[in-house]
């Protein structure tokens, strides 16, 4: 039965930090009504600056969160502003041209990251990677449980901006029907490359809390790209709720694959929850709790 | 306090407005009215910068809004209430209202506004919890007014508020929009139906086919043998 416990804590303590990065993409989506396929290249690098700042300059990863986190927003509001809404309005052959763009930045990203780092593996190795804490006879990684607290901490920051402020409030409203929204004020244009920013800089703070527990390698990205995409299906497209939940269920569903069926199959769990979903629940937990 | 001075305006290579002209001043009620297809809903998204005219030009209080983006013409006092509601469905009536009144001018009025709302619309006082996309067709005409006036607008313009209701809802808008012309807010209303605008508006302008055909009083128009035969079947 501690076997059980075991995965159980731990996958949802890995599902929060997924959850944290797939809010991220799904904000993004909400807004711009694309798939963001460079997420994963923005986790990689908000993970790479994480890495510079504790192997060059010994900072704590934890206090990296406040270097990655608005250089990734910095990062995310020039490749909105510059790249991808001086796309919106160009006639194109496929309606997909802002997502094919999007694959582009990926590449440049990663390619990048290969060019000043190498293709080699790298690690941030703490006082604390290693350690952990027991509940009973069930053993916690302290970097996976900070990692946890840190991203609900975040999830629900961005949940009070979402639904407090004037800039959160115009976010949805862009999202719901951004017609509307312009005529109520918004300048959409701008709206839009905050929300990348956003996105970028929660890509970012999720790497970085995963890094402790991670290595790290410029193609690192496409497996969170994956994650961000299935939960993001799970919790319903565009759903802050709904990322949440869908992150925590895609961890701890990984975890029992992990354990019960095989390591080496436990990102397969992962999509085939995703095939079920599309399968039985196309509009995600966002789904269940509309009439 | 705006004119439309000859705009042609196009979806693509289709003209959707010919040389549309209108006038509306400080305290009136301007009526819109026409056919499905006539180019109502194209003359206010122009005004509001939704669309842009391939030729002529529209002045709010004398500044010429061909080069002002969209966004901006809420700050400057027009208040559109669009055709079809477009609340934002997820979001509570409260919040629905809130995004009324973004502008600094109408943010810093924004408690005051919503009582001013509330008092108006009661029914949305009771609501204000719910999501928006939950309320009832009329309800949700309400609070698209609603929204429009927590602007505080100079210009509110509203597109066929009478869409799709029951014939006493249908009453009580044009009540409404009656009380809010008398607390001094100028309007500008796009209509189908033509018996009712024409009976409440000070003036009254008709387009047919992108045209405006005709222009006048609302109770010179209601006898008029066009309006008779066309829209009103008599």
């Amino acid at each position: 039965m501690s076997l059980f416990w075991q995965t159980l804590i731990c996958g949802l303590l890995l599902g929060g930090m997924y959850a944290l990065i797939a809010i991220g993409m799904t904000l993004i989506m909400g807004v711009m009504k694309i798939i963001n396929l460079a997420h994963g290249a923005l986790v990689m690098v908000g993970m790479y600056v994480t890495y510079v700042c504790f192997h060059y300059w010994g900072i704590d990863p934890y206090a990296a969160l406040f270097i990655s986190m608005p250089a990734l927003f910095f990062l995310g509001c020039l490749i909105q502003k510059y790249s991808i809404n001086t796309l919106i309005g160009k006639e194109s052959i496929l309606p997909e041209n802002q997502v094919l763009l999007t694959v582009g930045i990926m590449l440049v990203l990663t390619e990048t990251m290969r060019m000043i780092f190498g293709s080699d593996y790298k690690s941030v190795h703490t006082s604390y990677t290693g350690s952990s804490f027991f509940v009973g006879d069930v053993s916690v990684s302290i970097p996976m449980a900070i990692g946890f607290v840190i991203a609900m901490v975040f999830t629900y920051a961005l949940h009070i901006f979402l639904t407090k402020s004037d800039i959160g409030r115009s976010i949805r409203a862009t999202a719901q029907d951004k017609e509307a929204a312009i005529l109520m004020g918004v300048n959409a244009n701008k709206i839009t490359i905050i929300t990348f920013g956003l996105g970028s800089a929660l890509a970012a703070g999720g790497g970085t809390l995963l890094i402790p527990i991670y290595y790290l390698f410029p193609d690192i990205g496409h497996a969170f790209v994956a994650k961000s995409f299935i939960i993001t299906i799970l919790g319903g497209m565009g759903s802050t709720m709904g990322a949440l939940f869908g992150g925590l269920t895609l961890g701890i569903a990984e975890s029992f694959g992990a354990t019960y069926i095989s390591m080496g199959l436990k990102d397969v769990v992962g999509f085939v929850i995703f095939i079920i979903v599309l399968l039985f629940l196309p509009g995600g937990f966002k789904s269940l709790t509309k009439r | 306090m705006l004119k439309v001075n000859n705009i042609d305006v196009y979806y693509g290579e289709v003209q959707a407005l010919w040389e549309a002209s209108l006038e509306v001043d400080e305290g009136e009620y301007v009526a819109l009215l026409g056919a499905n297809g006539a180019g109502k809903t194209t003359t206010l998204n122009t005004i509001s910068g939704l669309l842009r005219p391939k030729k002529g030009n529209i002045e709010f209080l004398g500044q010429d809004l061909n080069h002002v983006p969209a966004y901006k013409t809420a700050e400057m006092g027009i208040a559109h209430v669009p055709e079809a509601r477009r609340l934002f469905p997820e979001m509570t009536v409260k919040e629905n209202l809130i995004m009324g009144s973004l502008p600094q001018k109408a943010k810093n009025k924004r408690k005051e506004s919503i009582d001013w709302v509330f008092a108006l619309f009661p029914r949305l006082e009771e609501r204000q919890r719910q999501e928006a996309g939950t309320l009832s067709g009329g309800e949700q005409q309400m609070l698209a007014i609603g929204r429009g006036l927590m602007l505080k607008p100079k210009l509110l313009m509203l597109d066929e508020p009478s869409l799709g209701l029951a014939p006493f809802l249908v009453d009580e808008v044009f009540k409404i929009i009656k009380k809010v012309n008398e607390e001094g807010i100028t309007i500008l209303l796009v209509e189908q139906n033509v018996v009712h605008a024409l009976t409440s508006c000070t003036k009254a302008y008709i387009l047919e086919n992108g045209r405006i055909t005709l222009q006048g009083k609302g109770r010179d128009l209601l006898n008029n043998e066009h309006i008779k035969e066309v829209y009103l079947g008599i």
